[in-house]
Formats: structure tokens, sequence, C-alpha cells
């Protein structure tokens, strides 16, 4: 992703479609420059959704927690002796062979316990938190658009042009993806079927010979025409003919989802993200089949997503696209420990993520959950890892984005972990220390704020003063004047009675001066 | 063109219609007689029956005048109204002023819209708008009367319309009445009032006679017209623009008419010279014609065939007529006609910019709500963007008004293009996922909520998307559409998960928790239909 372009697009907003809607961009205007250019604009990231929340307990078992699995859920509870082993302790359900092959060859990544404080048990809600990355906050963007309104200031006006001729995201399907919602559109662009790129209306309008008819195939004909992505997608799809179709049961609907992705990848597309989803994971009842727990709904489920993901894998493979190319899965939450009996599971907390590719930088972050001996009515999986730091290490790891704009996506203060790095040597890192933070650098988040932000710096046991000054310099806030110790702070900001606008966040130090943008909603 | 549906022959009976009453024929009638319909109206129409609902919808109630909110306004206080007030002795100040008037009268109409009721009157009021097609002029209390006199007239007699509008302030200074007189005769508007506004023009069968009147005609039209001035205009002393009669100015011979009107003489008669001569013209069917194919192309079909001019607009007319040129009784006619519910005729239109603007508005039950001025900011972005797309309501692109409404063969198609129909999307999607409509610093959005509440079942996501289909298209949609829309509804989970979040949502009013998802789902369905070519007609 090309970073030096902030300035040339900027001056675009102004350009081209109608001055009113340009009159309401003032929202994605004020952003921070960074122009350092990356050599990992051409990565991809293939995304997941396991639509419903999955039941991680059944997905990725804890094989040392058999004794009281058993107590907890005995009538969904897959037989120990079919469970795929991947370690001692930890197996894969035994549909998932594909995914234990990569596995095996180091291609598939788990993370166990990914959840959020508090968890929400709605699935509409916890959807929303999910895609947006945010949990107190309006989920009003996703956590890709906010990166790529970053990135693409003004979009979608100028957008496609010569440098940017194809959609930052592509989302398999009919819609788009919330987790590409951006401040003035949404980044993602819908595609069912790449070499019918132009049959969006799904099925509806026909020329019956009506009036009506007509104008519907007159709409159609005009939609298409107003599909700026269409033909780059059709274009790329039908040159993606390294692409293997042997490698994929194309009767499983994500592995033909998948082969698209791969035909597309392979034809040249400039896409980053692809987003599919898999329906179905709700699994209150018959979660497994009345005479087998190996068998049912989720079993379907998980082999489907393992078939399809390892299929793709070996075809990205052997078209030798491997080293950009990454896939991850999520689910808006896990299910409950124990079991109900209905040979189902009720929605829970947390539940391990799968990454996939060639770059992983580890096999299985995390512990396995502990399960006790006693059911503990709607008792979830508690949170290890917080899936904002998931995002956020991808952001780090595999696009490349610096820290200090990966925390300004945020609300919380983000914790990096070496996941998805491997593939990284050679390419430039613009941050030496893991969390990209030195002495001259100070990072304010969440960036905009509305009510109350925080400043991340590091000082070395002095004293320090933090002020906040308007654009015409003149202090607003006085927020720290005192001593502070070796290491890395967060000094809270009120700033709720700032009226809205762009504002400068200054620390004094012994050591020197830092500044740092502050934008007030 | 088509000559028959899927279901067999049109049907071009005028006969009272008889046959089924649903949603879809109501939807039908309120799609076409209002800006945008509620479920709760259809539901009501169903209800009520075809001859009520006929009868409710054809009404006219008066309007409150717009209102001062600009700061450039410089005589009458915000909040009040200025259609009877002076403007400032300066002239930098009148020009200010002239410009608050002129947004505050475009926030009003687009208010007007937005806040109608169950009646035909602004559709009315834009279809003789179009009919007339005056550009503002440079006094807006003259354009405020001007729009007063189509609300007023819209469902009454037509000859009076004709009348008061010949004599218009407005009209007088657009088509150059004001300066057609004894010494320099302008025959401007004598050629509009017989070949756009009664007659209509016919083709060329002769030289200079346009089968329903001659060049003569015209002449003669101009001369009978001279003496009528407009005073007050942008006055620091005269708080009303008038028109006046001034004798010396007024041709006094007398004016011979072509056959087409009998050779009809007609003597000086001074300041009522005009009544007489739009009485002679009105003795022409062809008048009725005229209006009843106007009518018809607005309401009903743009394609004028045969068989329509044959068995519909006949009809038409002769009521019109037999009803002395009043048109309340022809649209009573045409609105319970079998004709008018055949299935032929239903989604015929491609959506005007603004009918596609306040189908969503109107059909979620949104208004800004918030003050004078910030509801009129919002209101004047609503104005830009039916502007944007093609429908400035004060400057129709000629004195035919708006092409789409007469421009053969394409008619309604020529309202969307690949570009027109891009900013289309850009409007809906920035009601759906973005952040509304801005004014003063506030944003509307859509009532997503009440929407929702007001729809027949809203727990249940069948039925919210049939629902859904029933307000926003004339034709519903197909299954694998429902379906579609269903899962964005639904997010992909089973209907009961539907139906636990709104019940939560109910069980917790006025938590954003809870209705907030809600209100997003709704809006993503919206979003997607929005983008539907079956939502862009009616």
């Amino acid at each position: 992703m090309k970073r030096r372009d902030f300035v040339r697009n900027l001056a675009l907003v102004s350009a081209g479609t109608p001055v009113l809607l340009n009159k309401m961009n003032v929202q994605s205007i004020g952003k921070k420059l960074f122009t350092v250019a990356k050599n990992n604009e051409d990565r991809v990231l293939v995304i997941i959704r396991m639509n419903g929340g999955n039941d991680g307990l059944n997905t990725v078992i804890p094989r040392d927690q058999y004794a009281n699995l058993t107590i907890q859920r005995n009538n969904v509870l897959i037989p120990e002796t079919d469970v795929l082993e991947l370690t001692t302790e930890v197996g894969l359900h035994p549909k998932m062979t594909g995914m234990k092959t990569m596995f095996d060859s180091g291609s598939l990544g788990i993370i166990q316990n990914v959840g959020y404080p508090e968890q929400n048990r709605s699935h509409f809600r916890s959807m929303d938190i999910w895609t947006s990355g945010l949990i107190d906050s309006p989920a009003d963007t996703g956590w890709l658009g906010r990166h790529f309104d970053n990135e693409y200031p003004g979009y979608p006006n100028g957008y496609p042009n010569g440098t940017h001729p194809d959609p930052f995201a592509i989302s398999l399907g009919y819609e788009v993806s919330a987790t590409c919602q951006g401040l003035m559109a949404n980044f993602s662009h819908a595609v069912n079927d790449p070499f019918d790129v132009y049959n969006l209306s799904s099925g509806g309008a026909i020329n019956d010979g009506t009036y009506y008819g007509d104008h519907m195939e007159y709409l159609t004909t005009l939609i298409n025409q107003a599909n700026a992505y269409g033909q780059q997608v059709n274009d790329a799809a039908n040159a993606g003919t390294g692409s293997l179709a042997s490698l994929y049961d194309l009767t499983n609907p994500l592995a033909q989802q998948l082969r698209y992705v791969a035909q597309m990848i392979d034809g040249g597309l400039q896409t980053n993200v692809y987003i599919l989803n898999v329906n179905g994971f709700d699994t209150h009842n018959a979660q497994v089949s009345t005479t087998s727990t190996v068998e049912g709904d989720h079993a379907t489920l998980l082999e489907r997503i393992s078939d399809a993901v390892a299929s793709f894998q070996a075809d990205i493979e052997q078209m030798n696209h491997q080293e950009r190319v990454a896939g991850m899965t999520f689910s808006e939450f896990g299910r409950q420990i124990a079991s109900n009996a209905s040979l189902g599971t009720d929605h829970g907390d947390a539940a391990p993520m799968f990454l996939f590719g060639s770059c992983l930088n580890t096999n299985i972050m995390g512990n396995n959950p502990t399960v006790t001996d006693t059911i503990v009515n709607q008792a979830g999986i508690p949170l290890e890892y917080d899936f904002r730091d998931i995002y956020a290490s991808i952001l780090k790891d595999w696009f490349g984005v610096p820290t200090s704009e990966i925390q300004s996506f945020f609300e919380h203060t983000v914790q990096y972990y070496p996941i998805l790095g491997a593939c990284n040597v050679g390419i430039e890192e613009e941050d030496s220390t893991a969390i990209g933070l030195t002495v001259d650098k100070a990072i304010v988040y969440p960036n905009p704020a509305s009510t109350n932000a925080k400043i991340r710096f590091v000082a070395e046991n002095e004293w320090v003063k933090v002020d906040v000054f308007d654009i015409q310099h003149r202090k607003v806030l006085a927020v720290y004047d005192g001593n502070l110790s070796q290491g890395e702070h967060n000094i809270p900001m009120e700033i709720h009675e700032l009226p809205a606008g762009e504002y400068i966040v200054q620390i004094k130090k012994e050591s020197g001066l830092v500044h740092s943008k502050l934008v007030k909603l | 063109m088509p000559d028959q549906n899927q279901n067999g022959p049109i049907n071009y009976s005028m006969a009272p219609y008889t046959g089924a009453w649903t949603k879809a024929e109501a939807g039908h009638l309120l799609r076409r007689t209002l800006f945008g319909p509620t479920n709760q109206q259809i539901l009501t129409a169903v209800s009520d029956g075809m001859a009520t609902t006929v009868s409710n919808l054809l009404q006219v109630p008066a309007m409150a005048p717009p209102l001062t909110f600009h700061p450039d306004e410089g005589v009458t206080a915000f909040g009040n109204t200025w259609i009877n007030d002076v403007y400032p002795s300066n002239a930098t100040d009148a020009t200010a002023t002239l410009g608050a008037r002129n947004i505050s009268l475009a926030a009003w109409l687009m208010k007007g819209i937005n806040e109608e009721q169950f009646d035909i009157s602004q559709k009315m009021i834009l279809f003789w708008q179009n009919h007339f097609a005056a550009i503002a002029v440079s006094d807006a209390r003259a354009t405020y009367d001007y729009v007063e006199l189509l609300r007023q007239h819209s469902l009454g007699n037509f000859r009076q319309f004709v009348k008061d509008m010949t004599i218009n302030p407005m009209m007088l200074l657009f088509l150059n009445g004001a300066t057609n007189t004894l010494y320099s005769p302008n025959e401007n508007y004598a050629r509009e009032l017989l070949e756009l506004y009664t007659v209509g023009k016919g083709p060329q069968i002769g030289p200079g006679d346009y089968t329903n009147y001659t060049e003569d005609d015209v002449a003669a039209g101009a001369k009978i017209l001279t003496g009528y001035l407009v005073d007050g205009l942008g006055s620091d002393t005269i708080t009303t623009v008038t028109s006046n009669y001034t004798a010396i100015l007024h041709d006094t011979s007398t004016k011979t008419l072509s056959y087409h009107f009998g050779n009809a003489t007609i003597p000086n008669n001074g300041a009522n010279e005009y009544s007489d001569y739009i009485d002679i013209i009105f003795q022409q069917n062809a008048v009725a014609e005229h209006i009843s194919r106007k009518l018809y192309r607005y309401f009903v079909n743009y394609d004028l065939t045969t068989d329509v001019e044959t068995n519909v607009i006949p009809i038409m007319a002769a009521t019109m007529i037999a009803n002395n040129y009043e048109i309340l009784p022809v649209l009573t006619e045409l609105f319970s006609s079998e004709h008018f519910y055949d299935v032929s005729v239903r989604g015929a239109l491609i959506k005007s910019p603004l009918e596609m603007i306040f189908s969503m508005f109107n059909s979620t039950e949104s208004i800004p709500g918030f003050d004078l001025l910030t509801d009129s900011e919002m209101y004047l972005v609503l104005y830009q963007f039916a502007t944007v797309m093609g429908q400035a309501y004060m400057e129709p692109p000629s004195v035919s008004g708006w092409p789409a409404y007469y421009q053969t063969p394409a008619f309604s198609q020529l309202w969307v293009n690949s570009a027109v129909l891009k900013t289309r999307f850009q409007v809906s999607d920035f009601m759906t996922l973005l952040t509304g409509v801005p004014g003063n610093g506030n944003n509307w959005k859509f009532n997503t909520l009440t929407f929702l509440d007001n729809l027949s079942l809203p727990a249940d996501a069948p039925t919210v998307i049939d629902d859904i289909a029933d307000v926003f298209t004339p034709k519903g949609l197909s299954s694998t559409q429902k379906l579609l829309l269903k899962a964005v509804l639904t997010n992909g989970l089973p209907d009961f998960e539907w139906t636990l979040q709104y019940n939560e949502y109910l069980a917790n009013p006025g938590d954003p928790t809870y209705s907030d998802p809600v209100v997003q789902r709704v809006e993503l369905v919206l979003q997607q239909l929005f983008h539907m070519p079956e939502f862009q007609t009616i």
C-alpha cells in the first residue's frame, strides 16, 4: 500500500463528483501523514467469517481436559480416540484432516481463547464489535475501514484511478463487509462471481416485455456501467489461469469461493483483502447427529472450512504466491463449556482463531482452556487474547502499518504479538522496537477521539509536563506535570470539553520535546 | 412497445375497478399519488377500500408559509414569514435578502414534500410546476405566490387556473407578459398559452397551422393580453407583488381568431379581455385532451399508444368537459379505473429524483425534527441532491418542463444514466451506511426504529422483508432477492436470532446496545434495496 499517495489523494477530494457530496468529506480529512513506502503493498489477507458463534471446544480440542469435558458436554463430545492429534495437548475435530495436514507442514496457526472483555452474547452486537474492532464506541467504521481511510483519504471520490484500478477489498457474495466500512464509503466491493460480475442484482430483474421489464433491463445495464470495478475483477479472474480446479471440491461453497479468490490473485488483481462468510455456526441444537458426535451440522461446517482452506493453500503454493497470501478465521463468540440437552451448545465467550499461510511465526499461541469438573451455569471460555491485538498484529506484521497509526485505530492500549512476520525479511521495518515507541515518539489513542484519549510515551525517570495546544498554539489543557519512572506511560487526557478540531499534544521531558497530533471529534 | 402483459391483454377500460384490493393495488395507488407511502398508510388504504382511499387522497390542504432562517434576511425576523414583507432599501442588502428568501423557499418546498399528509397535494404541485414550468424570478414573494397558485388550483377548475396564471406576476415576468404592450407586443406567453398550457401544439397541417391553432392566433393572443404590468417587485415600500392592468398599454382593436376557434372575434374588453379569450380557447376539446394526456403521462404511463388514445384519453377528456374543466372528477375516475390498476402500468415509470429521494425519507417516516435553522439546512441539502440528479424544483430546464415527462421515446428513463445512478447510490448510501444529511452540526438519519416498529410483524424476519418490498417496490422482489435481504437482516443467522434481537430491543427501550444493531441491520437491508433496479421504479 502506497503511503506516499496521501497528499495527492487529499487534493483529489475536491475534484470530480458533486460538490455537495464533497462537503461531507470533512470527517475524513485530518489524519496524520506518514510517507514511508513499504514493500508489502501486494500482500493479501483472506478473512473467513464463521458466522453464528463457533464451538471452539469441539474445533480445537484440549486433549488434556478430557475428563472434565466428559462431565461438561458428554452428549456432544468427540470421542477421545477420534481427535486428530496436533500436539500432546491439542487436537482437531476429526473432520479437519485438511487443516491437520497444513498444521503439520507449518501453514496453519492456532490462537487460543480469543475474545474481548465482558463478552456480549448477542450475535448482532458481538459481530458489530468484531467487525468494528470497537467496544465502547459506536460501531460506525470497520477495523480495516479505518486502516483504508488512513491510506486513501477521500475514498470513494477519485477512485478507481490509474494507480488504484482495483477494489481495495472484495467481499464474496452480495453484501459488502462491515469490516471494511470507512468514514465515507465501504472499501469492500461485493463480488458473487468474478466471471459474472454484472449479475449484481441477484436474479431479480428480467425484461419480460412489459414497460417495467424494459426499465429493469435499462437500469440493470446502467448499474453495470456504474460498477467501476466490474471489468477489472472480471479480467483478473479470466487471467488467473494458474489456479488448478482439480485441487478443489467445487461442490463445497467455500471451496468455490476460495478458488475464485485464488484466480483473482493469480490474475493480478491488486486487492488486499478478501472476505468470505460461512453461515450456520449457531448450533443450539443438533450440533452433532443423534448417532455420532463426529457427524452432524458442525462436523460438516468444519470439514468444509478445513478442506477448502487446505485446497486454497495448496493452490496458492503451487502458483508460488504463498509469500504474499495469508488468512484468518473469526467468529463472533465461542460457545458455552457445558452442552445443552438438545445436542447443542449455547452462546459463550472466547474461542480459538485460525491463521493460515506460509508466513506464520507461530503454530499454537496460548494455552488450552481450563475445563473444571463442575458445571457452572452459562460459563464460557475466558479470554486469553484480545481479538483487537490480533488485528493490530496482523496490520503490523502483514501490511507493515506503523504502530503509531495502528494504535489510533483502537480504543485500548494495543499489545502486539509476532504472528505473521516470517516472510518480512528484507522488508523495511519502520519501528525498531516491538511496541513502536522510542524516546522521541508519542502516540495519541484513540485518534480521532471524542471524550477521553490517552497519550503514550516512554520516560527515563525524569520530570515530565504534558499539555495540549490548539493550532494557534494556545494552551487549552494541562494534562500532567510531575515525575515519571523509566518506561512506558499511558496518561489519560480529559478532552470532552474541547471544541472539535485539531490539537497538538506536547510532552516536555528533560530529554527533549515530543509532539503528537490529536483530532477531537 | 408492449401491447400486453405477462397475464394477457392490457385492460384499457375506464370503468370502475372492482378487482382484488390488496397491498399491491393500494401500494400502486399510493406510490403514484404520494412521494413515499408508509407501510401503515398502505395497510390503511387496504382496509378503507379503493373508493374511500381515492376520495381521501384527492384533497389539497393549506400549507404554512416559508419562514426566515438565514442571517442574510434584512427585514423579517428569524422564524417569521417574509411573504408579505418589503425588501431593504440598500441594493446590497436587498440582494442578500432575496438570496435568503429564495433558500427559505427551496427548503420550504422540500419540507412540504417531506411532511406530506395522506393527500395528493405535493404530487399535484409538482405536476403543475412541470406544466407551467416557470423559473423563480427576482422577487421571492412572487415566486411564493406562484407556487401557492399552483397549490390552490391543484384539483380545481382548470379554466380559472389558466386565467389566474395568465395574469400571475411571476408568469408575467417569466414569459414577458409584463412587457407585452400596445406599442411593443410580445408573443412569448401567448404562444406558450396555446402550445403548452391549453390546446397543445399538434402536427403542422398548413403554413403556420398547428392543428389546434395558427401563428395568427398567437399574434392575436398577444394583443389580447396587452396591458398588464407588475408592481412592487423588490420594493422597499410595497409588501406584495401584484399585476395591474394599465389601460393605455392595452391594444383596444378587435382581434379575430382562426377557424380553429370558429373565427371568433374578440372586441376590446379591457382588463377582462384575457378572460374572454381563455373562455374561447376552452371551447376546444383539445384543451381537455391535452391536459388528460399530461395527467396520464404523469400518473399512469408515459406511453400514449393508439389504444390509450382510443380508450383512455377521450374518456378523461369527456369527464373533464362534462365537469366544466374541474380536475378532481377526472382524477377520481382515473384512480378508480380498471386501466389504472392494470398490471402492465405498474412499475412503468422510473422515479424522478424527488420521488427517489422522498420515497426513502417519507416511507421511513423520517423528518429532521431539529429546529428551524437545522431542518432548513438539511432540506437545502435535499434540494441540492435533487438538483445534482436533474430536478431543481424552481428551475425546470425549459418552458416545456423536465424532458423526462415529455421527451419521446425515453421519457422517465431520461432521469437516470450511469453517472446519475451512481449519485443516487451515493445519496442512499449516505443515509444508510454513513452519517446522513448534515445541517447545522447535526445529522439527519432515517427514523429506522419507527419504520421497523410500524411494519406488520417486526420481530419476524421474512415479514420484515416482505413489507419492505411492498412499501418500496412496485412489483415486489424475487424470492432470491428476498432471501438475500433476509440474510442481510439476520446477518446470515437463523430467523429466530432476529426475533430474539428485536425482542431484546423492545425489552430494553432506549438502550443503544440493543437498538443499534437492529438499526444497523435494517439500514443495511435498505442500502441493498436502494441499489436494486426495482427500487428505482414506481
